[in-house]
């Protein structure tokens, strides 16, 4: 993926590197089960984060959670979760491919973000994660720090949402 | 120095001087100035002619609701922008403006031939004029009438600009940084709320700009401004923005505001959006906009010269410039007797102040004496003096409601004021309910509908003490409303600028009515006689009043108009004001650039536009494209000098001779995992899925719950609990959002998750008889060989070294495979395919080709054959419903009595009786073209091709009672009028036993 790393001072933007990716879809209940295959205590509540090393869990939904690892560990974690599928069901699908993350850290990256996000980002806690919308496209927003974020988005709307940062990024640049 | 400046008055920048140029006229004003505050320094009043009439028109207010100085603006190339207000653009070195809806000239238009003949033009003209004779209306009036009507040129070059946009959360907005908003900016901003205020002008400050010599604690009121401006700027929680409209008031204290960026640079900065839109959300918001000064209605009152005394006082204190130096002043309110005295004091001969009420403060008439200014109270004014520039107005005494002997009194400039209206545009945004306040004679804010705050003038209050108390207290009660602690504040006024006065409708004249051109509604040249004849025609309500005569239904809608045309449409129907009752405000509250609302969603950024990650490679090879829904796919691969129609005859015949290549990524993917999968599949779609085995696949047909088709695509086993289901690429979202519906709300108890893979896999078609040679020896861990691997069947497998999910399915009736591949390798894999390919004389395809080979097989394209009111019996594909489920969506529809009815449309081929004539898609059919008109159709062509491998047409229709139609000849009109006929057949034109696919 070809796109031009956008930074001066106040804001950079940066397309992250390939990760392991998993959408978990679990009952609640049997979090524990998902708890051991995965190797990392899945948080319970909406929004909340969970990282460790290279491997990372993010609740989005009542009972979806976004998995992050290291690419080398895909096949090894889907095997684990094979292995629960046994006696717990659930789904584990695998959508790698399926998204692209974009970095976007610095004192103005609030900023940026809400040239086409129409949450209030001030009051997301850091760790947190949210599936949110910037302009058309649907995302999954992660902060990761106050001045420091990542975007999920889809494969085929990841020029779209890059376009506008780059547009954003642009904005700030000239001050108005 | 101009002519009308005065000097060492106003806040425009007298170091910076600027030259600015008005139907090509040069002009010079300074910086800070607007065009109408320019203009008028240089004597000039004449700046536009009216709508309908071509009356001469000058500026009558000095800010946003101006009603006639509309101008055309030139910043640059494609940078034209009609209906300007001159009291809004700020000049700067070498602007552009020019003058509206005149010909040839300002000062001698033609178009003023319509005031001679206004009869014709009164309200609803063009139901009662213009109509004999009746051919006339089509090729002459209308065409003139359009090529008259209007104001503004409209621009015919593309927008070069660049519009931004962004979101914004505060705990307080206030609109509007007069008096009012900065104490409340204050009080919320001293008290650690995150407060955003903002103004529509260029500097904030409001009246208090107007309003030099009030004191505010022992300070000027500009000392006070400034030092309050320092302090708001001073605290990190309070952003204060400027040239930014709140434009509209939506729904939960969401506001969307307009801020003007570099429309008064002469030097832009590369890359600088013209304007932002905001879309800011409140927790709680405060309206201190203030009030709208209201003309009066008599005979000749839009003559130029005639303005709004608040505006002459704005135009003195504010821009240092005297709007006349013999002004007289008409009014019914205390507050232009103060806008009197400035002008006096600056150096203006007042002629005299007109009063209608029959009694005025004598401190007042005292103030007015002292200054030599005659005093003419209970008087009327019945005309005035002049054309193109204002000359005397014509006034008469009133006593016992009669009107007495004229007398028409020499002056260069008529300052009018007839009230005040609070501006309550954005609180109506809201639909918060207004209640008429009987002594005032206006509206003020009643029930609220959102965490609001309305203070000042905007709520009938007025002078500059009252206003710093009521905003205070709106800054208090916001921010108590967060649940934060607020201290209060005391502001200290002296020599402040209180009063009252009365509002009226037309005023008494001892001339007729009927021949008076007495200005309502100033933009649409809407008469006070326009309204009583709407009244007399019958309409009754004031929705009707408003729009058979246009009042209140220009750019400033009703600014200026509204009240009056209340109480002139109230008298004429007999009844008091508040049951006629006001029209609907709506936003934008003023006039708002396209792009400003467009923002970002322009060239590229209109729409997504998703491509595949194949697509990049089509693009390189000449591909062209096709929308489908919001993906762009490969269309057809012209060679050197083919047209579609060669490319696709070519690309169909290679893929049937010996391997073609089509790239299906943008085909939907859900995954459907659970132990509940198949009962979740069973009762979404309309097959048995039960017995369908591991490693196979099956065509799967999708219903809506009222039995017609609304989906459909291969689906495939890949667990016990796992199944790949796809969906058409125009379908994918759809799909999944319906079943995630059924799931969530019909059957929760079902342990089944849906998940999308649309853009996880890329996916490669191979077809024809040579695709399994291709294929085969990039396959690893699978055997695909005829015997061990069927048609409709699948395996897990890597083709050329990347995990894949290879399904053997055909979509084109030759021996076909879908290879599945992360997508990251997409594009990868396709050069290899290609490469290897060569050897088989591997041909590209597109969206095209597909579509004829299939056509030529008789597969539906759902959406295409299919229009969701076909069932699966219709379309001839009854065997895809499993017979012995107990329930599917849409099952219990199919029995339904119109469903179940004999003669309904059924899908069948068409084969034209000449080969050579291809049908046109949509097409209406009828069994006999002799028949009178209007003639019964009976279906219409849903596919249409040329088929290569048939050597002649095909098509597909869907029509009335079809099946039983077999051999029948039917009519089909040709897109220039013929009919072609044609035989109605199957629609398995090619192969129909499928041998094709049986090859080694």
């Amino acid at each position: 993926m070809n796109v031009p790393v956008n930074s001066f001072d106040a804001v950079s933007v940066a397309v992250l590197p390939p990760v392991a990716r998993f959408n978990l879809r679990i009952a609640p209940a049997d979090l524990v089960v998902a708890t051991k295959a995965f190797g990392l205590k899945l948080p319970g509540k909406i929004g909340e984060g969970v990282q460790k090393g290279d491997r990372a869990a993010y609740c989005i939904g009542p009972d979806e959670w976004l998995l992050h690892a290291t690419e080398a560990d895909q096949n090894a974690i889907a095997a684990q979760f094979d292995t629960a599928r046994a006696k717990t069901p659930h789904s584990l699908t695998v959508i790698s491919d399926r998204e692209v993350m974009i970095g976007i850290t610095g004192p103005a990256a609030i900023e940026m973000l809400s040239v086409a996000c129409p949450l209030d980002l001030s009051r997301m806690a850091v760790g947190s994660a949210k599936r949110t919308v910037f302009d058309y496209a649907q995302v999954v927003l992660i902060r990761d720090g106050d001045d420091a974020f990542r975007l999920e988005v889809w494969r085929s709307f990841f020029p779209h949402v890059s376009g506008l940062l780059e547009i954003a990024v642009k904005e700030l640049t000239v001050g108005l | 120095m101009n002519e009308f400046r005065v000097k060492d008055r106003g806040r425009v920048n007298t170091d910076k001087p600027v030259k600015f140029t008005f139907d090509g006229e040069v002009f010079k004003g300074f910086e800070g100035d607007t065009v109408a505050s320019a203009l008028l320094a240089n004597g000039v009043h004449l700046m536009g002619r009216s709508f309908k009439y071509h009356r001469p028109r000058g500026v009558v207010t000095a800010s946003s609701e101006e009603p006639n100085a509309l101008i055309g603006t030139t910043r640059g190339k494609g940078q034209f922008e009609p209906n300007t207000r001159a009291t809004i653009q700020e000049i700067y070195e070498g602007l552009a403006t020019e003058s509206q809806n005149k010909w040839p000239s300002l000062q001698f238009d033609l178009g003023a031939i319509n005031d001679r003949l206004y009869m014709l033009f009164s309200a609803g003209f063009y139901y009662k004029t213009f109509m004999w004779p009746r051919s006339f209306w089509d090729s002459v009036y209308e065409p003139l009438i359009r090529k008259a009507a209007g104001l503004g040129k409209a621009p015919t070059e593309v927008d070069p600009d660049h519009y931004a946009s962004r979101y914004l959360h505060c705990d307080v907005l206030i609109v509007g940084a007069g008096p009012s908003g900065i104490a409340a900016a204050l009080t919320a901003g001293r008290a650690g709320s995150k407060v955003v205020l903002v103004d529509e002008n260029t500097e904030m400050g409001g009246t208090l700009l107007s309003e030099p010599s009030v004191l505010i604690d022992d300070q000027t009121a500009w000392d006070w401004l400034a030092k309050a401006k320092a302090e708001l700027d001073n605290m990190p929680n309070v952003r204060r923005m400027t040239r930014t409209t709140a434009i509209g008031y939506y729904h939960q204290n969401m506001i969307g505001m307009v801020q003007k960026l570099t429309d008064h640079m002469v030097d832009v900065p590369t890359g600088a959006p013209r304007e932002r839109m905001w879309r800011v959300r409140a927790h709680e918001v405060v309206l201190a906009q203030g009030a709208i000064e209201r003309p009066m209605v008599f005979d000749g009152n839009d003559c130029p010269g005639v303005m709004m005394a608040g505006a002459a006082q704005t135009f003195l204190n504010r821009f240092g410039v005297l709007v006349g130096k013999q002004p007289v002043v008409l009014t019914s309110h205390d507050s232009a007797w103060h806008s009197a005295f400035d002008l006096a004091d600056a150096g203006a001969k007042v002629v005299a102040i007109i009063d209608t009420r029959p009694e005025v403060d004598a401190a007042l008439v005292h103030q007015a004496m002292k200054r030599g200014i005659e005093t003419l109270v209970g008087h009327t004014a019945t005309a005035t003096k002049g054309r193109l520039r204002v000359k005397g107005l014509r006034v008469n005494p009133v006593k016992h409601g009669r009107v007495g002997t004229a007398r028409v009194l020499s002056c260069d400039a008529v300052l009018v004021c007839g009230g005040w209206t609070p501006s309550l545009h954005l609180f109506s945004h809201t639909k918060g309910s207004l209640d008429w306040d009987a002594e005032a004679k206006a509206y003020l804010p009643g029930k609220k509908t959102e965490d609001v705050h309305i203070a000042g003038a905007g709520r009938g209050l007025w002078g500059i003490a009252s206003a710093l108390e009521d905003g205070t207290k709106a800054g208090r009660e916001a921010v108590q409303a967060l649940g934060q602690t607020v201290g209060a504040a005391n502001y200290k006024v002296a020599d402040d600028r209180v009063g009252t006065g009365i509002t009226q409708k037309e005023l008494p004249s001892d001339r007729s009515a009927g021949k008076a051109k007495a200005f309502v509604d100033f933009q649409n040249d809407v008469t006070a006689k326009d309204i009583r004849l709407a009244v007399r025609e019958g309409m009754k309500s004031i929705e009707h009043v408003k729009r058979y005569t246009t009042n209140g239904m220009a750019t400033d809608q009703g600014k200026l108009s509204n009240m009056n045309g209340l109480m002139i449409a109230a008298d004429a129907l007999g009844k008091e004001a508040p049951q006629v009752g006001l029209t609907t405000f709506r936003p934008p509250y003023t006039p708002t650039t396209f792009g400003a609302f467009a923002g970002y969603h322009k060239g590229q950024h209109f729409e997504v536009t998703r491509k595949t990650p194949i697509d990049g490679w089509a693009e390189e090879n000449g591909a062209e494209f096709e929308p489908v829904a919001l993906w762009r796919r490969a269309w057809y691969f012209p060679q050197a000098g083919e047209d579609m129609h060669k490319a696709v005859a070519r690309e169909c015949k290679a893929t049937r001779q010996s391997v073609g290549m089509f790239d299906a990524s943008t085909l939907g993917k859900i995954e459907v995992s659970g132990p509940d999968a198949v009962e979740f599949m069973n009762r979404m779609y309309t097959n048995p899925w039960t017995k369908l085995g591991v490693g196979r696949c099956r065509y799967g047909l999708l219903l809506g719950e009222d039995g017609f088709i609304r989906d459909d695509g291969v689906i495939g086993r890949m667990r016990d609990d796992l199944f790949h289901v796809t969906t058409t690429t125009g379908g994918a979202a759809r799909v999944l959002n319906m079943m995630e519906d059924y799931l969530q709300t019909e059957w929760p108890e079902l342990k089944v998750w849906l998940t999308s893979t649309t853009e996880e896999w890329a996916t490669i078609a191979l077809n024809g008889p040579n695709a399994r040679k291709l294929l085969q020896p990039f396959v690893e861990g699978a055997d695909i060989s005829a015997d061990a691997m069927p048609h409709m069947a699948l395996v897990e497998c890597t083709v050329a070294g990347f995990p894949s999910r290879l399904f053997r399915v055909s979509f084109t009736g030759e021996l076909g495979f879908e290879i599945n591949v992360p997508a990251r390798h997409g594009r990868a894999l396709w050069e290899k395919l290609h490469e290897a390919g060569q050897q088989y004389d591997i041909c590209t395809y597109g969206t095209e080709t597909m579509h004829v080979l299939r056509a030529e097989k008789g597969f539906i394209i759902v959406g295409q054959d299919t229009d969701g009111t076909v069932t699966p019996q219709d379309a001839g594909i009854g065997w895809a419903i499993g017979k012995m489920k107990p329930d599917f969506v849409g099952k219990r529809s199919l029995d339904r009595p119109d469903i179940v009815a004999p003669g309904r449309k059924q899908l069948v081929g068409l084969l034209t009786d000449d080969p050579k004539t291809v049908l046109v898609e949509g097409a209406q059919i009828v069994a006999d073209p002799k028949q009178a008109k209007p003639m019964k159709m009976i279906g219409h062509v849903t596919s249409s091709y040329w088929s290569e491998t048939l050597g002649r047409s095909i098509a597909m229709a869907v029509v009335e009672g079809g099946f039983d139609r077999m051999d029948d000849t039917l009519h089909i009109p040709t897109e220039d009028g013929g009919t072609v006929s044609a035989k109605v057949t199957g629609t398995g034109f090619y192969d129909p036993a499928g041998d094709r696919l049986k090859v080694e």
